[in-house]
């Protein structure tokens, strides 16, 4: 361990090299002999770029998605029963008539969550599912890992679009005077987030260990 | 760790199959981009395709229009949205591109109107008052057919006031003049609106007023041929015997106006779209027209010479009494040729009579009717101006027939319509009686006949003033004094003529003097005479035959002056005084006591004969006073017209400020209609 703990680019020991298989259920490692994990029930699956496959396409499904989430409104808002006319907001019109009207800090978390956090995510998803299981130094290994817990962490907070639109359309239900309504663009959204949520937990975070023996395996 | 080694040989071929076929097939996973391309493709398909069709309205401004937000309603429901405004090219209108929704589209075509409806204000009332709340929106109408499609249509500047589609008549109806009527007046029968009125235009020939009307289903069951139209805009004011009536229909149609219609008689047959109706000025004209049938109607050209003030546009045509025709025109020609070149004015009336009121069957036509006049102009009928109505002072055109008139024929060859031949008129009436009183009031020699009566007044002080009738007294005094002494004389003449026996001589002397003065008395008596004479012309004078009166007033007066300012008159006294003279000389002659008293007599004789021209004269002021009665009553007639004409004034003024605030109204409402907001906002 010593000589591991020294020098980064020495090989470390990860399950694979044990010959051991994680659980992805619980953790638990089992002798990569085992079936089933006797801890949670679930199926031992030993880390595999197929899964890869996975998460390309939820990716896709959610690109896909994010597309109409961005043409079509997201918001519908009657005012006098629509006799004033339809507002249509997109998100990004939505955030160009919130900088319009100064209100920056709205624009902003509106901007980050509704734009930069998925763009960011396709990003991280795509660069971890090329870089999963290409070799890779120990440095590197850590610094994906780091970028897949903050995909992982993050993700879930783009539902706060959606959120606010299910509460907006819920709340602001005035009748005649005004009414809310969730545009098309929120449904694909929601599929979206949802889609690439499902990416990123497709995506096996074994894989990032699994470039480090191979190469430190055939450099030995 | 041997057993480890050895189970870990047989996973892996499993663990390499397993990468292998999965790297050889394709995942199921993979269904899941493409169900979610599927539906993307789907949405957006979806999107693209239940856009709608764009067309574009040329409206001449875009008020209220807000691009992404004003829609378009069909029946009050959104069927589409304004998507962007731009101008024409010549920036002289602007062009609203809309996206219209898919299933409405194709029924979009060239019978489809828009326009922008904004609140109205108007003398009904004011309406879409809702989208001052909600801003304006572009309405349209199409019917339910699908017709060619079109994609640029001019907006209406204004809501029609008939939809497309909608079931009712069009007419056309024609009047003299738009007065009182607007765009949207209500069309009404028995009171109520079954129609509008609006296109309010010229006429090509620029000789009526066009305008349609839409008679809604199912009243337009109620028209046909017979039907008549009126005027009800405004109100009537009718001054009659019974006093004045004042009739305003309604507000609206004060501000408006309003055409009312009735079917007077049955048997007029189904009107098509588009039938041209007259319009009547108001009711009365609309029923005595009722029988007039524009079809059939024969118009002629009268000329007529001298003043025809009073005769009118719809002036009626009578002949023997009875309404044929009007007059529907009144020109000047100018006839150059006339008079041996010196030119001639006259004045030329169209008349249009109808053929069934002179008796002929309701099917004549326009030529058997001419040929029928031809026939009549030839046997003696003239046109004729004659005065009608209660004061006579509207004219109407009669046609007469005369007996033996010079001949004339019916002119078919002149133009634009053939020409009957007049005569001249007699204008009477009560008048021209009463203009022809005041005329000859106005032309009475009043001062001349003033004159002769001071005059004669002078003449008569002047005898009373002349020393000759001064020297009467006098003279009779010493003609007295002389009789006196004469009388002495006498006595002794007498005494002498005793005995000569002269005295009969000397009586029948004093009997011829007695005589001579009785003839005096018998022609003082005639002055009275000739007063009651003056009295009776007086009298006469009253019973409005002026200017015989005046006329032998004067004679009178003249003969008067002339009979007292001639010579004998003035020499009358002296005469008379010569007369006594003289017989005083007889009497210094005489000297019989006799003769004194016969004397005596004549004096009394001549005494009443002054005092009957002296009553006469006092009786003079009384014919002054009378004369003077009679022109106070003329003046009071001249000052009741004066205020008839007051009043006449007072009227035209009031109607002149009732117009006026009606005008402010009217531009009130236009005000408030082009621009509501401001009816709203205060600015």
């Amino acid at each position: 361990m010593k000589p591991a703990a020294d020098d980064a680019a020495a090989p470390i020991m990860t399950a694979h090299r044990a010959r051991l298989i994680g659980c992805r259920g619980c953790g638990r490692v089992w002798p990569e002999s085992q079936e089933l994990c006797n801890r949670c029930g679930t199926q031992l699956v030993p880390p595999d770029r197929r899964c890869l496959q996975a998460v390309w396409a939820w990716m896709a499904a959610g690109i896909i998605f994010y597309i109409p989430a961005n043409l079509f409104p997201m918001l519908r808002t009657e005012t006098f029963a629509g006799l004033q006319g339809n507002s249509n907001a997109t998100i990004v019109g939505g955030v160009i008539e919130l900088v319009r009207y100064g209100n920056w800090g709205v624009a902003l978390i509106v901007f980050a969550a509704s734009v930069v956090v998925p763009i960011g995510k396709f990003v991280a998803i795509t660069w971890l599912a090329l870089a999963a299981g290409r070799p890779a130094t120990v440095a590197s290994a850590h610094r994906r890992l780091h970028v897949f817990e903050v995909v992982e962490f993050i993700g879930r907070w783009s539902m706060i679009d959606v959120f606010v639109v299910a509460i907006l359309s819920a709340l602001v239900q005035l009748g005649f005077v005004a009414s809310i309504h969730p545009g098309p663009a929120a449904a694909s959204f929601a599929l979206s987030v949802a889609f690439t949520m499902l990416s990123a937990q497709s995506f096996d975070p074994r894989l990032i260990w699994r470039g480090l023996p191979l190469r430190n395996r055939r450099d030995l | 760790m041997t057993d480890n080694d050895s189970d870990l040989k047989p996973a892996s071929p499993v663990r390499k199959t397993a990468a292998r076929a999965a790297r050889a097939g394709i995942s199921v996973i993979w269904l899941v981009p493409i169900v979610a391309l599927i539906v993307t493709l789907g949405l957006a398909w979806n999107a693209y395709s239940g856009r709608g069709t764009l067309i574009s309205v040329e409206f001449s401004d875009a008020t209220g229009i807000i691009p992404g937000e004003t829609a378009l309603k069909f029946r009050e429901i959104t069927v589409g949205g304004v998507e962007s405004v731009r101008f024409t090219s010549d920036l002289s209108r602007v062009v609203v591109n809309i996206r219209v929704d898919r299933d409405v589209a194709e029924y979009i075509d060239s019978d489809a109107e828009f326009w922008i409806v904004r609140p109205q204000v108007s003398a009904q009332g004011i309406q879409r008052l809702d989208t001052v709340l909600t801003g304006a929106f572009i309405e349209g109408f199409w019917d339910n057919e699908v017709g060619e499609t079109q994609r640029n249509f001019t907006g209406l500047d204004r809501m029609p006031l008939t939809r497309v589609g909608q079931l009712g008549t069009w007419i056309v109806l024609s009047s003299d003049n738009a007065k009182g009527l607007t765009e949207g007046a209500p069309v009404t029968f028995r009171g109520v609106q079954v129609g509008t009125m609006q296109n309010l235009r010229l006429g090509r020939d620029d000789e009526s007023v066009l305008a349609d009307a839409f008679i809604n289903a199912p009243h337009d069951q109620r028209l046909t041929t017979a039907t008549v139209f009126w005027d009800i805009s405004g109100f009537s004011v009718s001054l009659g015997p019974t006093g004045v009536a004042v009739n305003v229909s309604s507000v609206a149609s004060l501000l408006q106006g309003g055409i009312e219609f009735a079917t007077l008689t049955s048997g007029g047959q189904r009107v098509p779209q588009g039938h041209v109706f007259p319009l009547h000025p108001d009711e009365a004209s609309a029923r005595a027209s009722v029988f007039i049938d524009e079809e059939t109607l024969v118009r002629l050209s009268v000329q007529l010479e001298g003043n025809i003030t009073g005769l009118e546009v719809g002036a009626e045509v009578r002949y023997r009494g009875l309404t044929v025709g009007r007059v529907t025109e009144l020109s000047v020609r100018v006839d150059p040729d006339a008079n041996d070149g010196a030119g001639a004015v006259y004045q030329q009336l169209t008349v249009a009579l109808t053929p069934s009121r002179l008796g002929l069957p309701a099917e004549t036509t326009p030529d058997e009717t001419l040929d029928y006049l031809a026939r009549r102009v030839e046997n003696g009928l003239r046109a004729q101006v004659a005065g009608a109505g209660f004061f006579g002072i509207s004219l109407v055109i009669d046609l007469i027939e005369i007996e033996d008139a010079d001949p004339a024929e019916l002119d078919r060859q002149a133009r634009p319509h053939p020409l009957l031949p007049s005569v001249p008129g007699e204008v009477s009436g009560i008048a021209d009686t009463a203009q022809g009183v005041l005329a000859r009031v106005n032309d009475m020699p009043i001062e001349e006949v003033m004159r002769a009566a001071t005059d004669m007044m002078n003449s008569i002080t002047a005898i009373a003033a002349n020393e000759d009738t001064r020297a009467v007294p006098a003279s009779l005094r010493v003609a007295i004094d002389e009789i006196q002494g004469a009388a002495g004389e006498l006595r002794a003449a007498t005494a002498e003529l005793r005995a000569g026996g002269a005295i009969g001589q000397m009586r029948g002397f004093v009997d011829e003097a007695t005589l001579a003065a009785e003839s005096v008395r018998i022609a003082a008596d005639d002055v009275p005479d000739m007063v009651d004479r003056i009295e009776a012309a007086v009298d006469s004078f009253d019973e409005f035959d002026f200017p015989g009166i005046s006329e032998k007033v004067s004679a009178i007066l003249g003969d008067l002056r002339t009979m007292l300012g001639s010579e004998d008159a003035e020499q009358l006294p002296r005469n008379l005084s010569e007369t006594l003279q003289a017989a005083s000389g007889l009497l210094n002659d005489l000297r019989d006591g006799n003769a004194a008293g016969s004397l005596n007599e004549a004096l009394v004789s001549a005494r009443v004969a002054a005092d009957r021209i002296a009553a006469s004269t006092e009786r003079m002021p009384e014919v002054t006073r009378r004369i003077e009665a009679l022109l106070a009553r003329a003046d009071t007639v001249i000052a009741a017209y004066g205020n008839r004409s007051d009043f006449n004034n007072e009227a035209i003024g009031m109607m002149r400020e009732m117009r006026r605030a009606a005008n402010a109204f009217g531009s009130l409402a236009r005000l408030i209609e082009r621009n509501p907001r401001a009816f709203i906002l205060g600015r």
